[in-house]
């Protein structure tokens, strides 16, 4: 009952480079969660040894899903963090709500890659792997965007 | 508990997420938001935020990436002078922050960029040598001043400036967390005093229209 609600995510990662929508046309229903990811970048470090990362996950079926972990083979780790007020604080999920989404953007949400293998630069792409509770895994590709990229301009 | 604290956070991400370009393919779910996105970037339209009653100049003698003592009044009076308040360890806003001003700054002419002072107080100073600091801002712009030193004397100088941080603590998996200013202060060069604030939503281009006037101590 699960495969196919992973491949489609598994197609949408494929082409969450830009800004665009993916997922369109599911006619998926039956009290299951079925993610897509859009919108994902991450702005130019400073340095190899921090960065962030940002992306929508589109949650077209009936059930909430919880995103649990992200790895990548880019990073040390890659934690989830929520940020209040100029605090962070590392949270162990986040959850993308049925007919929802979970939007991590800068100033909010986040994914954040510690000690990188070396330091993405504009026009590369971070591999990382979306844990989720229910769907499974999700493959993206993170383009790697300028340090002041801005996604409500595009640049 | 945790459900429903993200579920709420979500929806102000949402709301602040302004113009991010992601329609839902008529599913309708969502209802209602989109209105509120609308009223939130009409709202947020100018990025400046003019002070009726400006601020002192915090008078903070730190140490600077060169391990040189730096008194900031003396170093930056006359001067244009932007003040932000963050930490390295910070993958998102500060380094959002610095970078939106050093490409603002490119913008300027050469003798406008010599006399601003851009200055990054950490609030992290424990991580935030010198020597960290200075490795830092070099990969952001190399005429930015950085400032460390003792806590509690930035944190002094930061509520003067209406600004609140907190020490660097540990949280519950032993990691440090640390707080960052939400919040760039502008010091004219007329009067030293800070007349103008941004908010972290400020963009590249709102500094790069604003820079020129700034510089002159007029109203941006």
């Amino acid at each position: 009952m699960r495969r196919p609600a992973a491949v489609i995510p598994l197609a949408a990662a494929v082409l969450a480079g830009a800004v665009l929508l993916t997922g369109c046309g599911s006619t998926e229903s039956g009290g299951k969660p079925d993610l897509s990811v859009t919108s994902s970048y991450m702005p130019q470090p400073v340095t190899a040894s921090l960065a962030a990362g940002f992306l929508t996950i589109e949650n077209k079926g009936d059930a909430a899903d919880q995103l649990t972990s992200v790895t990548s083979d880019a990073a040390a780790s890659v934690t989830l963090h929520r940020t209040e007020g100029g605090a962070m604080e590392e949270v162990d999920r986040l959850t993308v709500p049925a007919h929802g989404r979970l939007v991590l953007r800068s100033g909010g949400d986040h994914l954040m890659f510690d000690h990188l293998k070396s330091k993405p630069v504009e026009g590369q792409s971070v591999p990382v792997d979306l844990h989720f509770a229910t769907s499974g895994d999700l493959k993206v590709e993170i383009p790697v965007k300028p340090a002041t990229y801005n996604p409500a301009t595009g640049h | 508990m945790r459900t429903r604290s993200t579920r709420t956070f979500a929806a102000a991400a949402l709301l602040a997420a302004g113009a991010l370009t992601l329609t839902a393919c008529g599913s309708g779910d969502d209802s209602g938001k989109p209105v509120a996105v609308v009223s939130e970037e009409v709202a947020s339209d100018k990025a400046a935020t003019v002070l009726d009653q400006p601020f002192e100049k915090p008078d903070l003698v730190l140490t600077d990436t060169h391990g040189k003592k730096y008194d900031l009044r003396k170093e930056t009076a006359g001067r244009p002078t932007l003040i932000y308040f963050g930490y390295t360890h910070c993958p998102d806003v500060c380094p959002l922050t610095m970078n939106n001003l050093a490409v603002a700054k490119k913008s300027l002419p050469k003798a406008e960029q010599d006399e601003l002072r851009v200055v990054f107080v950490t609030t992290d100073p424990d991580r935030d040598t010198p020597e960290e600091l200075g490795s830092w801002l070099r990969g952001i712009d190399p005429q930015f001043i950085g400032l460390t030193g003792d806590f509690s004397t930035i944190q002094a100088g930061a509520r003067t400036l209406g600004i609140a941080i907190e020490p660097t603590t540990k949280d519950k998996n032993g990691k440090l967390v640390s707080v960052h200013g939400t919040q760039v202060v502008a010091f004219s060069p007329k009067t030293d005093e800070g007349y103008v604030v941004y908010g972290e939503d400020a963009t590249v281009d709102d500094y790069t229209k604003d820079l020129p006037k700034l510089i002159e101590g007029q109203n941006p």
